[in-house]
């Protein structure tokens, strides 16, 4: 049945001003998307190639060793996702992580760097959501500060080129993670 | 750290029903807009955050900032069926029928759910399948279908088509029943292809099609009721 209608704002200027506010408010937000700092990091890994550590085991490395692990994989895309066993989202990551790299683990790297944590931590972290791709320790907090690292967690996705393409801070989404998969892969 | 692309989502769905659905039904506003569509939101996302993490992570149910973080999931489906409780026990306690209530805030929801969706672009959640035509997230090499914008499309359509029907005497409840069975089908068409880790359907998915089929059902058996009453009536 047809309800009763009534306007919200009355009389018709208000009506107007308010659509005029909500306009530009809208303008605002649109033009804040269009104009935002992009993520991106300027890394690029250089030095002697390194071996990936073994998948499921949390290796303590340097930012050279890390640096060579990258220089070593390149010919596949490399998604490297910096955690910590505190941070609430890099929780809802890991699993998400997991279930990437055993469905596609043989197109695409994903590597793991615990950081500021306590070791302990972060292997019972790992145990916890049952992780099995390879993880690094970062003790001295040299690898994140050599990525910039601005918050955790944060995602930097490279190309088999070894490039960096893009830097994802803040918890990933199952549909962003699988478009950056599409992409990396296409 | 603060979401901004996030909270700059949630402005929009405030901003966009208010002020340009108009007129809206007087049904829905009773006692308060705030009262019945803030609640309801407020109660969906708490209600929804829950659901999601009791299912992946139920050792965070204890955790506070673990809980408020919202970005990491939200249930959808279980927020809804939050913010559609929250409305009916508003409706009961303001002597209005539930389904009066409900269907006069159809056309709303609907507009608010296509600003969420639309808003996307605020988020980094377009992405689509590759395609030729699309956006280019950022960062990303190749242009993606935007999902998100053809979701907020459909949305706006079925919001107009609801509100023509509903104006031109569909019953309530099964305008009600009708905008559930709609957003359940686009739910299930775009998950189609909303990129996804690994085969199979998403939690998602598997959900949306379960509750199209209950709206449909549901919609039938209310036509095939409407019907006879009309016939007893008329005879």
């Amino acid at each position: 049945m047809e309800a009763a209608e009534i306007n919200l704002s009355e009389p018709g200027g208000r009506t107007r001003r308010a659509r005029l506010i909500a306009v530009v408010a809208l303008i605002a937000i649109v033009a804040y998307a269009a104009t935002r700092p992009s993520n991106a990091s300027s890394f690029s890994a250089s030095g002697e190639p390194v071996a990936l550590p073994t998948a499921g085991e949390l290796t303590p490395l340097s930012a050279d060793e890390f640096e060579g692990v990258l220089v070593g994989l390149r010919g596949t895309p490399v998604i490297v996702n910096v955690w910590a066993s505190w941070c609430a989202p890099c929780r809802t990551e890991a699993t998400l992580l997991e279930r990437t790299w055993r469905a596609h683990g043989s197109e695409v790297v994903i590597l793991g760097v615990a950081s500021k944590d306590i070791a302990g931590s972060s292997r019972s972290f790992m145990d916890e959501f049952g992780v099995t791709y390879p993880n690094v320790f970062d003790a001295s907090g040299d690898i994140r500060a050599r990525l910039g690292l601005r918050g955790f967690p944060t995602t930097y996705v490279f190309g088999a080129d070894g490039v960096l393409r893009t830097t994802i801070v803040g918890g990933l989404t199952e549909q962003r993670l699988a478009a950056v998969l599409e992409d990396v892969r296409g | 750290m603060i979401d901004v692309g996030l909270l700059a989502s949630i402005a929009v769905v405030l901003i966009v029903p208010s002020v340009f659905v108009q007129p809206w039904p007087k049904a829905a506003l009773a006692p308060g807009l705030i009262d019945v569509a803030g609640g309801a939101l407020l109660a969906g996302i708490a209600i929804g955050r829950l659901t999601a993490v009791a299912i992946d992570d139920p050792r965070s149910l204890t955790s506070l900032s673990d809980l408020l973080i919202i970005r990491s999931g939200v249930e959808f489906w279980a927020g809804a069926l939050a913010g559609l409780a929250w409305i009916g026990f508003h409706a009961r306690r303001d002597n209005v029928a539930p389904t009066a209530r409900l269907a006069a805030i159809t056309t709303p929801a609907l507009v608010a759910w296509a600003s969420y969706e639309a808003t996307c672009v605020l988020r980094d959640g377009c992405p689509g399948p590759v395609s030729r035509f699309g956006l280019r997230p950022e960062g990303l090499v190749q242009t993606m279908l935007p999902i998100g914008l053809m979701i907020a499309a459909a949305a706006v359509g079925a919001a107009a088509v609801l509100r023509w029907f509903h104006r031109r005497g569909l019953p309530d409840s099964q305008t009600f029943t009708l905008a559930l069975l709609a957003v359940a089908t686009i739910r299930s068409v775009a998950s189609i292809w909303l990129p996804h880790i690994g085969s199979g359907l998403t939690r998602q998915h598997q959900t949306s099609i379960a509750v199209a089929v209950v709206a449909l059902i549901t919609f039938v058996v209310l036509r095939m009721r409407g019907q006879r009453h009309s016939r007893l009536v008329s005879s």
